[in-house]
């Protein structure tokens, strides 16, 4: 690496931060972990208990059948496509994000439980999609991570079309 | 006369894309957790690596901005404000196209202090980037110390 060259000071610069930033986070006390950790399903489950702290929580197959029972709203994550092919009895599902908010004002408040789901457990557009609903102020976010695969599998009420 | 506006006008704009650079890297070297999340929130970086690139990017940007107005590795600190500003641009463009509101994330990561993503953000990082392409296609070298030539 001769540091004379524009690309050289450039990879400097890249290696340098690394080492500086690498360094300070192994001793600083606020340090984070390398990787960002993924959801983790959680035990137990309170969706009547309204709070205005953001919840973005993941469920298991269980919790999500407890939840459809309770009556609380399931938001589909997937393309068009697939949700007219079949999706959970009564899963909202709009394109644009803002199209869903509306959708979902209408229906309740920002505090009320919402369940999101996509195709399988490998699928990330749930977990994108609480995210982006999370910004936008809602506080109680279920991550089915299951999602549509295990749902149709157990064969729990399901139905097609738009 | 030509020759001495266009060496003040780089340094003038080494001094401004240095001082966004330091004031940029501040917030986010005191909060690594915060800015972390706010990288995630772009749904841009895969397979959490937003935590590695929230303990390197703002010391990036701390150490381009020093070096810019130091007068120090002036081209590789252009080069890496070049790289940074368009993937900026590319992330906040993604972000917009995908119809997500969220924090920038740009100088301030706590909650009260952030500012939304939006066009201005955008034309924002185009006029820095702007400004290291011109320093980094500069033909005067006054005021740099280290390399004195190439």
């Amino acid at each position: 690496m001769n540091i004379r060259t524009p690309l050289g000071q450039a990879a400097l610069f890249l290696i340098g931060s690394c080492i500086i930033g690498f360094g300070s986070n192994l001793v600083r006390a606020d340090k984070i972990p390398w990787i960002a950790p993924e959801l983790a399903i959680t035990e137990t489950l309170d969706p009547t208990g309204k709070s205005n702290e953001p919840v973005l929580t993941a469920i298991s197959l269980a919790q999500a059948k407890q939840l459809f029972d309770d009556g609380i709203l399931f938001v589909d994550a997937r393309d068009d496509a697939y949700y007219s092919a079949g999706h959970i009895q009564g899963a909202i599902k709009n394109a644009f994000l803002m199209e869903l908010i509306f959708n979902i004002e209408d229906r309740q408040s920002k505090t009320d439980p919402i369940v999101v789901y996509c195709g399988d457990p490998g699928c990330g557009d749930s977990e994108d999609l609480a995210y982006d609903l999370q910004d936008s102020g809602y506080t109680k976010i279920y991550v089915f991570k299951g999602g549509w695969m295990e749902w149709s599998k157990a064969g729990y009420p399901s139905e097609a079309g738009q | 006369m030509m020759r001495y506006f266009k060496v003040k006008v780089i340094f003038f704009f080494r001094l401004i894309v240095g001082i966004i650079f330091i004031y940029a890297s501040w917030d986010k070297i005191a909060h690594p957790a915060e800015f972390a999340k706010a990288i995630g929130n772009y749904h841009a970086v895969p397979f959490g690596l937003e935590n590695m690139m929230a303990m390197v990017l703002p010391w990036l940007e701390l150490l381009v901005g020093i070096c810019l107005i130091a007068g120090i590795m002036v081209d590789g600190a252009a080069i890496m404000s070049v790289v940074m500003n368009v993937v900026f641009i590319f992330a906040i463009s993604q972000a917009l196209a995908r119809g997500i509101s969220i924090e920038c994330g740009c100088f301030s990561v706590t909650a009260e202090g952030g500012d939304k993503i939006g066009l201005e953000t955008i034309l924002r990082d185009i006029v820095y980037l702007t400004m290291s392409l011109v320093i980094l296609n500069r033909q005067e070298r006054r005021l740099e110390f280290f390399p004195k030539s190439i």
